[in-house]
């Protein structure tokens, strides 16, 4: 038999693991996701470098074509891992989320193109940063790394900004999107 | 009265158990992912795994997943009952003793 000293410190590994498990599941999830984003961002850069009059268009179908595979991703990977975590709530919050970001860059911004890659990937990364603090540390990193190096372009990256976009916020993403897969 | 269970409060078996608990029912963890997360070695995660099916606890599934073998554990329907008698009764002690 044991005394309640054993107890409180093995129901204490119960509850750790527990919540490392749930992590570690988010982080599957999740990573999928990250990497997807990452390759359609690094070639919508690219078209914005090699062909900037196409960018516009380039843009819509990346968005389209990440939200689709999100949504895909989602429901796939909800159902192999025996969850359901959808919520109306959610969604709402990112649409909500997406039309402050367009009210803000397009309507009252007026930005360019410059400013319009700065503003959205530091815009997604805000909430990267902020949710990672109950999510996972993961999150805080990723998301802390790629908006600073998305200024640092900004600011020094002269005519290359798309390029240094392109590996910055593409490959940052897929980078990150496999060392949580690994983690 | 305490129903203490002493396959599953051996540390390893514990974390085995806690781990797989933490899953949706009929759900299991991949054995490279679950020794990841226990800190175990193969050999020693392995003889642990063997004690708890002995006992009904987990049921393993060896498959390919291309060449590659993959073993996946998940607890079983009696497996969740006696981690759950385990659980409360370690609350039990906890609350006797206070």
């Amino acid at each position: 038999m044991i005394d309640s000293r054993q107890a409180s410190s093995a129901l204490a590994e119960i509850e750790e693991i527990g919540a490392r498990v749930r992590q570690s599941l988010f982080y599957r999830r999740t990573s999928a996701m990250l990497i997807l984003w990452g390759a359609l961002t690094f070639v919508g850069y690219l078209i914005s470098f090699w062909m900037p009059a196409q960018s516009r268009y380039a843009w819509i179908v990346v968005m389209v074509l990440g939200l689709c595979g999100s949504v895909a991703i989602g429901i796939v990977t909800a159902r192999r891992q025996g969850v359901n975590n959808f919520s109306h709530r959610i969604l709402a919050a990112f649409l909500i989320f997406i039309a402050f970001g367009l009210i803000w860059s397009v309507g009252l911004g007026q930005l360019g193109a410059r400013q319009l890659g700065t503003f959205w990937t530091s815009y997604f990364m805000l909430p990267y940063i902020l949710l990672g603090l109950w999510l996972g540390w993961a999150f805080v990193a990723i998301g802390a790394a790629v908006m600073t190096l998305t200024f640092i372009g900004y600011f020094y990256s002269g005519d290359w900004f798309a390029l240094w976009m392109a590996f910055v916020n593409g490959i940052g993403l897929i980078i990150g999107g496999l060392w949580m897969r690994r983690n | 009265m305490v129903q203490f269970d002493d396959i599953i409060h051996q540390p390893l078996r514990l974390k085995i158990m806690a781990a797989l608990n933490a899953l949706p029912k009929g759900k299991g963890l991949e054995f490279s992912h679950l020794k990841k997360l226990t800190g175990a070695t193969d050999g020693n995660l392995g003889a642990h795994i063997e004690t708890l099916s002995k006992a009904n606890y987990v049921a393993v599934t060896k498959t390919f997943v291309g060449k590659k073998p993959q073993t996946t554990v998940a607890a079983t329907t009696t497996g969740r009952g006696a981690f759950g008698k385990h659980v409360a009764s370690l609350r039990q002690i906890i609350e006797g003793e206070s």
